[in-house]
């Protein structure tokens, strides 16, 4: 975590002159806080300046003239965005800190200024699960701070989108992404002396990916789409006029969003819904948008049953599904993931989204996919896996430790903490003066060889799966190399 | 009754603190209705709360005799089963408590009626429900009408009784198995129950002969008894936790859920010579935040009465034990990197199945699905007698508004939210269960509740109808 700190206060930055008034202002506060932090410790509201604040808060005057109307719903977004992951916060120095807190509420700078560096610094390593410290990569980012200059607007903010599971599903994040790609191509200029198949990729398309993938790695089907789409710009004939080739591209991604989505989709649900019969209970885990479709499909078609859905912390994408099926007027049961046995009880069938089908036939699915099916399986109730083509991966996997993403701990520390005396033990009358003294987890990076693993996806054996339905009709496990090679590769 | 405990959250320690003011008749009131207010809740409270509250029933007795003792104890223990039956260990402590009445009453007469030749005649039905059935089983079921007025089932009361008979067709052959099982336990009263009564008996025996004294002494030795209990509830973690170095070696990668103190202990205890890594899954939405407390603050001892004394138990954080809190949905994931997965149960039935906090029944189906042992830490008073036939029925179901608040009054209206406080889980998921006696089989276990329950006791409904 030390090594990737969002440049925020390095000094030396090529394109330093070419960031926006906002930025510099950002920075300069950063640089202020931190300055004053060193020398005088924690009280970020008084106006004396020490010798170099006063430069600072010059330029930063003269910057808030030109500044507000672009500062305002950056730096909003920043603070939004914070909140849940003040975590991240702490993987930087303890001067981004500093210059984060200023924007901020008070726990991030009080932890700041509590822990002395040196702790905070051997603390943070063993906050990382060493089991899957090579899933560590890079804190997700959620803000603009150091970006580089060539991401395009539509891209920065799909970036935070991402990272703030406003946009969240595999198929949804293509979709969201071919489309800012659309945006950013159409103001693209080819620069003199290159063409654009040649330019395009390298310095255009690239400086975007990798901020996506700085945001949140990036899905199977993403990885797909843009293979596809770098493919096509090779294939462009130099020659083509800039206007053409860019109308080109627009139009063939409009095309495989088509294609290799929304028809997809359709085509899945319909031949899907055939799998769910009258009387029968339907079981889902989290949301899938194919499995939702699917599912109002069938009750569009007159099918009588009902939907259980399962849940889990920390994203309860579950209840979103249940909102939206039951105000489609659908039976709907809603366990919290615990409620698993009860539900393979009256379960007749399993339908289950996926974020990527592997070759060897795994399914690589929201986390707790894994768990749902084999008890699904081991009752004896079919489990089906509905999946585009678009998703079918060439990787392989074993475990659920290599092929994964860690998202921010703090996602799973309850936002209340739980101050109010649950009676439900009976510690909590005697535990009432007591608990100013009591920590919560919010404070666990303070406290050592506390570890929390928040995982996204795990995988589930092939043996579970009776079926996958894609785009290519309904196929067992086993299939999936085969159909991948068709769909993605062959193209 | 709950003017005496105005100002607190009623709870354990309000209701041991008033069991020193109050009545018989009020504190038992006061029982009933905090077990069904849940406001005393889960095994180690209840059974506390429970042998407390016969402690003060059995001294405030006038009667000396050990029938209507028995008698007393029984309507005492039938109330508070009926006012939750699902907290098992009430009706545990109530039949443990009756059979060392029991026990105390044989060692009374048994001197006196060795000499008569008569041993039988005071206790006739007990003895022949111990032996008749071994001896003719089908008739097992008419005979010893203490235990199976099996004609009436007025058993709303209780939760085994519903299990026990529900399948009528079985009835007759459970019941007599139950019996083969325990034939040992009524002939030789003084061979079988380990720790209990065992030590008032040798006193006792050097002390009767006085035949006035007697009665007196039965009350005496009774409280006795039920002190020894009461002790043995409260040494059942250490006891429990003795055995951790054996079975936990370093380097591990252990897997829990929920809280329980006497995981908790299992664990420190081990911690103490060994360094190893403990996975905590959150048990989320019922324990979660006992969970989380549990982890960053550590365990604090369950019943918060006498013994403020008590240490505050350090995290296992603090000991050098690396911690990872997880959420349910990740054990899968991690599964195959886990050496080995403790529980902790609500209840342990005789066939070594267990209740336990949901979520333990995902956890130890996908360790037998990696083929990773589950061990299951539990005292003795968590086991029951009872056989699970009905086990959708011995799930517990919770505040829904832990899973969605009430404040989505939509949603709340029109989708079902389900959250059940329990789960069953299989014996043949359970490889190993630690008791404060061992660690034993799951098979074996059927063995432990002959030993500590007296046949004509598992049914407490029945005598009392008579």
């Amino acid at each position: 975590m030390s090594a990737p700190a969002p440049p925020s206060t390095e000094p030396a930055k090529p394109d330093e002159a070419k960031l926006s008034p906002a930025e510099l202002k950002k920075r300069a506060k950063a640089e202020k806080q931190a300055r004053r932090a060193a020398i005088k410790g924690d009280q970020p509201g008084g106006e004396s300046s020490t010798s170099g604040g006063n430069g600072e808060s010059g330029a930063q005057a003269a910057n808030a003239i030109g500044g507000p109307p672009q500062k305002k719903p950056q730096q909003q977004k920043a603070g939004q965005q914070k909140q849940g992951r003040q975590g991240n916060q702490d993987a930087r120095g303890a001067q981004g800190d500093r210059g984060a807190s200023q924007q901020q509420a008070l726990p991030l700078r009080r932890r700041g200024s509590q822990s002395g560096l040196a702790t905070a610094d051997s603390k943070k390593d063993n906050k990382q699960v060493e089991l899957f410290s090579h899933l560590y990569t890079q804190p997700r980012r959620h803000t603009v701070e150091g970006t580089s200059k060539d991401v395009h607007p539509a891209v920065l903010a799909l970036g935070f989108q991402f990272s703030s599971y406003e946009i969240c599903g595999s198929s949804a994040r293509c979709v969201a992404m071919l489309l800012a790609f659309k945006e950013a191509i159409q103001s693209y200029t080819t620069p003199t002396g290159t063409s654009l198949p040649r330019h395009l990729t390298s310095h255009f398309l690239s400086p975007q990916i990798e901020f996506l993938k700085s945001c949140r790695s990036i899905s199977e089907s993403m990885g797909n789409a843009i293979r596809y789409l770098k493919k096509i710009i090779v294939e462009i004939d130099p020659n083509m006029p800039e206007q053409e080739a860019k109308a080109y591209l627009c139009e063939e991604m409009d095309r495989f969003i088509r294609e290799r989505i929304t028809i997809t989709d359709q085509a899945i649900a319909a031949s899907a819904c055939l799998q769910i019969k009258n009387g029968s209970t339907v079981l889902t885990y989290a949301k899938s948008s194919i499995v939702e479709k699917t599912i109002l499909q069938a009750h569009a078609n007159g099918t009588k049953f009902r939907v259980i859905i399962v849940d889990s912390r920390p994203l309860f994408e579950g209840k979103h599904l249940a909102s939206s099926l039951m105000s489609a007027g659908l039976q709907v049961e809603y366990l919290p993931y615990s409620g698993i046995p009860h539900a393979i009880k009256s379960a007749s069938l399993v339908l289950l989204g996926a974020h990527s089908m592997l070759s060897n036939g795994r399914l690589q699915s929201r986390v707790g996919t894994a768990s749902l099916a084999m008890q699904a399986q081991k009752a004896d109730i079919p489990v089906i896996v509905c999946c585009e083509s678009v998703k079918f991966s060439g990787k392989v996997a074993l475990d659920n430790i290599v092929l994964n993403e860690v998202a921010p701990p703090e996602e799973l520390i309850p936002l209340a903490p739980a101050t109010g005396p649950m009676t439900a033990d009976d510690k909590a009358g005697e535990d009432d003066e007591e608990r100013s003294k009591v920590k919560t987890l919010s404070e666990w990076r303070d406290i050592p060889n506390l570890q929390i693993l928040n995982l996204m996806y795990d995988i589930t054996p092939a043996e579970y799966i009776r079926m996958v339905i894609c785009e290519y009709g309904s196929v067992p496990p086993s299939s999936v190399p085969v159909v991948h090679r068709l769909a993605n590769e062959g193209m | 009754m709950p003017a005496a405990i105005v100002g607190q959250t009623p709870s354990l320690s309000t209701f041991l603190k008033s069991l020193k003011t109050n009545d018989v008749e009020t504190s038992t009131e006061l029982l009933i209705s905090l077990l069904k207010r849940r406001q005393i809740r889960n095994s180690r409270p209840c059974a506390i709360a429970t042998s407390q509250l016969l402690l003060r029933v059995v001294a405030g007795e006038r009667h000396r005799d050990a029938q209507k003792l028995i008698e007393r104890i029984r309507n005492v223990g039938c109330r508070l089963v009926a006012a939750q039956p699902r907290e098992m260990a009430v009706g545990n402590i109530v039949r443990r408590i009756l059979g060392v009445v029991r026990e105390v009453a044989e060692e009374d007469q048994n001197p006196a009626d060795m000499s008569d030749t008569s041993p039988t005649k005071s206790e006739p039905s007990k003895l022949q429900s111990a032996l008749l059935p071994t001896l003719h089983a089908p008739t097992a079921c008419s005979t010893p009408g203490d235990v199976t007025p099996s004609t009436d089932f007025g058993l709303d009361g209780s939760q085994s009784r519903p299990s026990l008979h529900s399948v009528n067709s079985h009835a007759p052959g459970m019941t007599s198995l139950f019996n083969i099982l325990q034939t040992p336990q009524g002939r030789s009263p003084i061979g079988t129950p380990p720790g209990g009564a065992q030590t008032p008996n040798t006193g006792k025996k050097g002390r009767d002969g006085f035949e006035a004294k007697e009665k007196l002494d039965v009350k005496a030795e009774v409280i006795d008894g039920i002190k020894e209990l009461i002790d043995e509830l409260e040494i059942v973690d250490s006891q429990i936790a003795e055995s951790a170095l054996d079975h936990i070696h370093s380097n591990e990668t252990i897997l829990t859920h929920t809280s329980s103190q006497t995981v908790q202990r299992f664990l420190m205890t081990a911690a103490r010579k060994r360094k190893f890594t403990v996975i905590h899954a959150e048990a989320y939405p019922n324990d979660h935040e006992a969970t989380h407390a549990t982890i960053v603050n550590g365990g604090k001892k369950g019943s918060g009465d006498n013994e403020d004394v008590d240490e505050r138990w350090r995290p296992l954080t603090a000991m050098g034990i690396t911690v990872i809190l997880i959420p349910d949905s990740a054990v899968f994931a991690l599964m195959s990197r886990i050496n080995k997965v403790i529980l902790a149960p609500h209840t342990v039935m005789a066939n070594g199945s267990l209740l336990a906090a949901a979520g333990a029944s995902t956890i130890a189906q996908t360790a037998k699905v990696h083929h990773v042992p589950v061990v299951v830490l539990s005292g003795v008073y968590k086991l029951c007698p009872v056989y699970p036939f009905d086990t959708d029925g011995l799930i517990e179901y919770g505040d829904p508004s832990k899973v969605v608040p009430f404040q989505d009054g939509e949603f709340m209206d029109k989708v079902d939210v389900v959250n059940p406080i329990y789960d069953f889980v299989d014996s043949e998921l359970v490889d190993l269960y630690i008791t404060n006696l061992g660690g034993h089989a799951p098979s074996f276990l059927y063995r432990i509740v002959a030993d500590h329950y007296r046949p004509e006791d598992i049914d407490l409904r029945a005598k009392s109808d008579q």
